[in-house]
């Protein structure tokens, strides 16, 4: 009974499955027509909603992928602007290479920076010329902003200078007028303060302002006079005596220095005073301007606090214990 | 079925119908996962063979619908593939997710032979390479995703059984 019951259902069960798989081949068979009615019946009622979940997932698919190709050309061009960036500041640097080689004249040899701002060496230079360039041992090395250092050690076609932040430079100096002298050296402070000058020995009646420009004196042989070292920027107070000491700011940075030209011992004799006198006079502008405007803050900084600390205005006659002058006005 | 069984099959059954209209072409794959084959073997195993084909028919309908040019192939494919899934249960449907892995793959890859075949739209190497290499893939991936999927909503449809 139950086995026939069972056979009647899976009878059941083969004609359904027969009846959709006639209905699935008549609708393969119909005409073009006809078929893209009963697609588009089913497109518009059953299935629009999924329709559309599709369209979205196509558009967001697509918006991913356009995505990431946007990304690219960004990145690409500001890879791009990056290099341009470099490419403009190279060109810069070698357009005032040029300007210096042609205000120096003569006696100098040009040459690239290696290595620079290592680990253990980073007041040391290796240079692209060495003796075959006619490079001699503490030549003055120099850039289109000012004073970088001087060779100390020649290969065949490369030399290695100390720069101006190692413990061992040093040079004579002067102001643009020659109204003072010292010994330009490397200012040991912390942090920033480390790639800073000092300026030593000035007499005490020579009192420098800041942005004063300093050159070298061209005293001693190696430095030509008129090599822009750097400007003062403060007194650094020693107790020394009868002398005066400044703080400098480098005219040169040591993170700038890509190409140099070292200067051949006889030039060193002739001086160089008007090559650096245009940077010098841009730079003493460029201090004096920042003082002005800081001592301009700290004036009026001054006068806000005098009006803060100015008294109110009391009555004539105070009331039985209470003070005649308000108290947030006695000092 | 009981009642909440039926209410169980049916959300997932929505849930990979709206996974298959929404991550099946965000996903792009040239061997896609078919969530509705995966859907229709969800609902083929626990229902009648007739009531197998109807829902064969109407999801093979779905799909046809949105390529009229063949309208009917996969309602064909999808009517046969959900009959003998629904007759082959016993044999095949088990706990042992190995074999509802085979049970997926051989009826993606039934459903896909079918549905070429009858749609009749590719031929020569462009046919060998659809039936013996993209529908192969193919139903690797939805075999692997239909164990998981039956792997997820088992404890939810089998506990009530035991009931």
């Amino acid at each position: 009974m139950r086995r026939g019951a069972a056979r009647a259902d899976s009878g059941v069960d083969t004609l359904v499955a027969a009846a959709c798989v006639v209905i699935a081949i008549v609708l393969l068979i119909l005409p073009v027509a006809p078929r893209n009615r009963v697609a588009g019946v089913i497109r518009g009622n059953v299935i629009s909603p999924l329709v559309a979940m599709q369209e979205r997932a196509v558009v967001a698919g697509r918006a991913f992928a356009v995505n990431d190709s946007l990304q690219q050309v960004r990145d690409s061009v500001l890879a791009r602007s990056l290099r341009l960036g470099a490419v403009e500041a190279e060109n810069a640097r070698l357009r005032d290479l040029l300007g210096l080689g042609r205000a120096l004249e003569w006696g100098y040899t040009p040459a690239e920076a290696l290595v620079s701002g290592t680990d253990g060496a980073a007041h040391t230079l290796l240079l692209s010329a060495g003796r075959a360039q006619g490079v001699a041992r503490l030549s003055a090395v120099v850039a289109a902003d000012g004073l970088v250092g001087m060779v100390e050690h020649i290969d065949a076609s490369t030399s290695i200078a100390i720069i101006w932040p190692h413990p061992d430079f040093r040079v004579s100096a002067t102001t643009l007028d020659g109204s003072a002298f010292g010994i330009v050296t490397a200012h040991r402070g912390d942090g920033v303060e480390d790639w800073l000058l000092e300026l030593h020995g000035v007499p005490y009646r020579a009192v420098l302002r800041a942005g004063t420009p300093v050159v070298s004196s061209g005293l001693g042989g190696v430095f030509p006079r008129g090599v822009l070292i750097g400007t003062v920027l403060r007194e650094l107070r020693t107790g020394r005596g009868w002398a005066r000491s400044y703080v400098m700011r480098p005219a040169v940075r040591p993170s700038d220095i890509a190409s140099v030209m070292i200067l051949a011992p006889n030039r060193a004799t002739t001086g160089v005073e008007s090559v650096w006198r245009p940077q010098a006079e841009a730079a003493m502008q460029r201090v004096r301007a920042a003082a002005d405007s800081i001592a301009e803050l700290r004036a009026k900084a001054a006068a806000d606090s005098v009006a803060k600390a100015t008294p109110r205005v009391v009555p004539a006659v105070a009331p039985i214990g209470v003070p005649a002058v308000a108290p947030d006005s006695i000092p | 079925m009981n009642r909440s069984r039926t209410l169980v099959v049916g959300f997932v059954l929505l849930v990979l119908v709206a996974l298959h209209f929404t991550l099946r072409p965000l996903l792009d794959w040239r061997a896609g996962v078919d969530f509705l084959v995966i859907g229709v073997l969800l609902v083929a195993v626990r229902v009648r063979p007739g009531v197998a084909a109807v829902v064969g028919l109407l999801f093979g309908l779905v799909l046809d619908a949105l390529n009229p040019e063949a309208l009917g192939a996969a309602a064909l494919a999808m009517t046969i593939t959900a009959f003998a899934a629904s007759r082959l249960k016993a044999a095949f449907f088990t706990d042992d997710l190995g074999l509802n892995a085979i049970f997926v793959f051989g009826g993606k890859v039934l459903f896909d032979v079918l549905a070429t075949i009858v749609e009749g739209r590719l031929r020569g190497s462009a046919l060998l390479w659809q039936l013996l290499a993209w529908t192969p893939l193919s139903a690797l991936a939805t075999a692997v995703v239909g164990v998981v999927v039956m792997a997820m909503v088992r404890p939810a449809i089998d506990e009530q059984r035991f009931r």
